[in-house]
């Protein structure tokens, strides 16, 4: 009676197993044919070529990608858009005009022609063919470019089932684009980088005292000599400036007295040079930057006070973007220890301003 | 007698003026230090063909003359910022990226006080040059003081791009994502995980291992654990490029604010970052970026990253709910404990 009892059991968590293997082996399937087949998938090797990237020209563009969805398709939707997320609402770029667009050459998966279009929105229809996949080449004459050439576009691409790009989306995926100048356009505000220095300068650098050097005395181990000169500087140009410093330490002949590489305070009677950009009180020289626009900072290792470095072709003031004009005082200090050999020590400091990228 | 008293006062008066003309002389033989240059040129140059531009160079001095000798030099990336490192050495080596044998230009010019003068400026690209990004900058460099122990010198620089187009390699590689503070006066930049202060600029850090400079574009999106969702439309907003072999930091704020400012008689937009409206608690960060030049591939990257916004106000208020809650917990249990030894004790003297 047991073994009949055992045999029955056994019969039965067999089949127990071979319908939960078999569940899970259609869960398989499903996951690994169905779910691809829907889920809509980026076009791959997108590119756009512009023959003309003058901004407003008219001329022609170049668009390709490889469709990627084993499924017949039957429309593209073109959205020309400043962003490229294709979730985004759709900011047109200013100034493009893709109305008059006609589809001059096509390659690869072909047999479409322009259905409707907009200023921003072109529609390619044909009959729904299953794609060979083969990339897809299509060329467009007769667009008038963006007029901005401060921002990319993007051209948000869909493939549908439908012959009208309406119904679920098979593939997506933008592309890049953007207009240039080859040669600047005079109308335009040119940006600009006002620079200026000397022992004393004003603001807006409208005027200097003219002095650009400065006796510091006697060098004593008991006694720390300071200096200080001003700069100025400001730009409209949205990557911001930058300040180097850029010389060699003080020298008489042979003999230097060594820069200090690090932010260091100054000590009497120490062989010490170097400068910073802030108000100090140990020793009691220089000033804080002045002027309201906050972009234009000093660099750390010349920002604390008290504490001073030079390095040559260290960056020593920037601002990332466009800053008013902005004041800075650089505060000199040079150390001497008693074995320091007699000569006239002189340096000459260049200060470069720069744009940036 | 009479012609010799007369030179005398002649020769005199000759002395008189020229040491009172003198020092006017030698302020005048000082260059000016104040000028106004372009900051950055761009052109796109097909092989083959030559381009014609101007450089407009101002004095802003009101008395002497600005002298400035002009130099081509090439430039790196100092770090991951956009700050050009000069090769100012004359020996330094020509980069492979370099515009110099390309560019031409003039070797020195001299602008009257308050006035401007603008330099004729050439890019003349080879017909078999092969495509990407060629960069070089130009030092406008005052003359150098002579006397005293520390003598002054400015120099203006503008950095020139040129784009060959064509067929390149791009490979941007994102190395770093997430919440950012920015460097301060005295303060350096960083990311940053966790912090009490509003989070006011994200930034991303991305490796060019391709042959031209890249500039991205694209969106970052900040979702809260609560839901709230905050979209950045424009990651880039300056067009900072990575330059070849670059590892570049891009900042972008989470709130902007523009402003349109007048600088030197111009209009110019200012964008600075504001205070965003972070709700405290977790935020999930994700990037979505796009590059790629003119007919070469759109090339897409993602990632995502945490941060953290825990402000000092929102943990005293939390600590003192968790005190409290733990109070409400403490007072419950002792009560329910000696409500039990009481029932337990009267349970015992029955018996």
């Amino acid at each position: 009676m047991q073994h009949k009892f055992a045999r029955v059991q056994a019969h039965i968590f067999t089949w127990n197993h071979t319908w939960s293997e078999m569940l899970l082996a259609l869960v398989l399937v499903v996951l690994v044919i169905v779910s691809p087949a829907s889920a809509a998938l980026r076009f791959a090797d997108r590119s756009l070529y512009i023959r003309d990237v003058t901004p407003s020209a008219t001329t022609d563009y170049t668009v390709s990608w490889r469709y990627m969805s084993p499924e017949a398709v039957g429309s593209v939707e073109m959205l020309f858009c400043i962003d490229p997320i294709p979730y985004h609402d759709c900011v047109p770029p200013a100034g493009l005009d893709v109305s008059g667009a006609t589809l001059s050459e096509q390659s690869g998966e072909t047999g479409f022609s322009i259905q409707s279009k907009t200023n921003n929105r072109i529609v390619l229809t044909r009959t729904p063919t299953m794609i060979n996949g083969l990339g897809a080449v299509y060329r467009f004459d007769n667009i008038v470019n963006p007029s901005t050439t401060t921002q990319s576009f993007a051209i948000r691409l869909k493939s549908h089932a439908s012959i009208d790009a309406s119904g679920p989306q098979i593939d997506f995926g933008s592309v890049k684009g953007q207009v240039t100048d080859a040669i600047v356009i005079e109308t335009q505000v040119p940006p600009m980088l006002i620079f200026c220095l000397a022992e004393q300068v004003e603001d807006n650098c409208a005027g200097t005292n003219d002095t650009y050097y400065k006796d510091l005395g006697t060098l004593d181990p008991d006694t720390t000599l300071v200096t200080q000169s001003q700069m100025a500087v400001g730009t409209n140009a949205t990557g911001g400036f930058a300040i180097t410093a850029n010389g060699t330490t003080m020298s008489a002949g042979v003999n230097t007295i060594p820069a200090l590489a690090s932010p260091t305070e100054s000590i009497a009677g120490q062989n010490q040079f170097g400068i910073n950009l802030v108000e100090n009180t140990e020793p009691a020289i220089g000033g804080d930057p002045e002027g309201d626009w906050e972009n234009a900072i000093v660099s750390a290792d010349y920002g604390t006070p008290n504490q001073f470095k030079f390095v040559s072709g260290d960056l020593i003031a920037y601002s990332p973007n466009v800053s008013l004009m902005k004041k800075f005082t650089v505060s000199y200090v040079v150390n001497a220890s008693p074995n320091l050999r007699a000569g006239v020590y002189s340096t000459t400091i260049t200060y470069i301003a720069s744009g940036r990228f | 007698m009479k012609r010799f008293k007369s030179i005398v006062v002649a020769a005199l008066v000759a002395v008189i003026t020229i040491s009172s003309v003198a020092p006017g002389l030698m302020v005048a033989a000082q260059s000016s230090a104040s000028l106004s240059i372009v900051p950055k040129k761009n052109y796109t140059v097909e092989p083959g063909r030559t381009i014609k531009d101007t450089l407009t160079i101002r004095n802003l001095d009101a008395d002497a003359p600005l002298e400035l000798s002009l130099r081509v030099v090439d430039f790196t990336y100092t770090d991951d910022s956009g700050t050009p490192k000069l090769m100012l050495a004359e020996d330094a080596p020509q980069t492979t990226w370099s515009l110099k044998p390309f560019l031409d230009l003039p070797e020195t010019v001299t602008i009257e006080p308050r006035s401007s003068k603008t330099v004729d400026l050439s890019v003349a690209i080879p017909a078999n040059q092969g495509a990407g990004s060629y960069y070089s900058a130009i030092v406008y460099a005052s003359g150098a003081p002579e006397g005293g122990n520390v003598g002054l010198s400015a120099s203006g620089v503008t950095l020139v791009f040129t784009s060959v187009p064509g067929e390149v390699n791009e490979d941007l590689q994102l190395e770093k994502f997430g919440a950012y503070n920015v460097a301060k006066t005295g303060k350096e930049a960083g990311y940053t995980f966790l912090s009490t202060l509003k989070p006011e600029t994200m930034a991303y850090t991305l490796k060019n291992n391709g042959n031209v400079t890249e500039a991205p574009v694209g969106t970052i999106t900040l979702r809260h654990m609560f839901g709230q969702e905050i979209e950045i439309d424009n990651v880039n907003p300056n067009q900072s490029l990575a330059l070849v072999g670059q590892t570049r930091t891009f900042t972008a704020c989470i709130k902007l604010k523009a402003q349109e400012v007048e600088f030197n008689g111009t209009r110019a937009q200012s964008t600075q970052c504001a205070t965003p409206d972070l709700w405290p608690g977790i935020y999930t960060a994700t990037i979505n970026l796009f590059y790629g030049q003119n007919g070469n591939r759109t090339q897409e990257i993602t990632g995502s990253a945490t941060f953290i916004y825990l402000p000092l106000w929102f943990i005293i208020v939390l600590a003192v709910v968790i005190g409290f809650i733990g109070y409400v917990a403490f007072r419950i249990t002792s009560k329910v404990k000696s409500k039990r030894r009481g029932s337990r004790k009267r349970s015992a003297r029955r018996r």
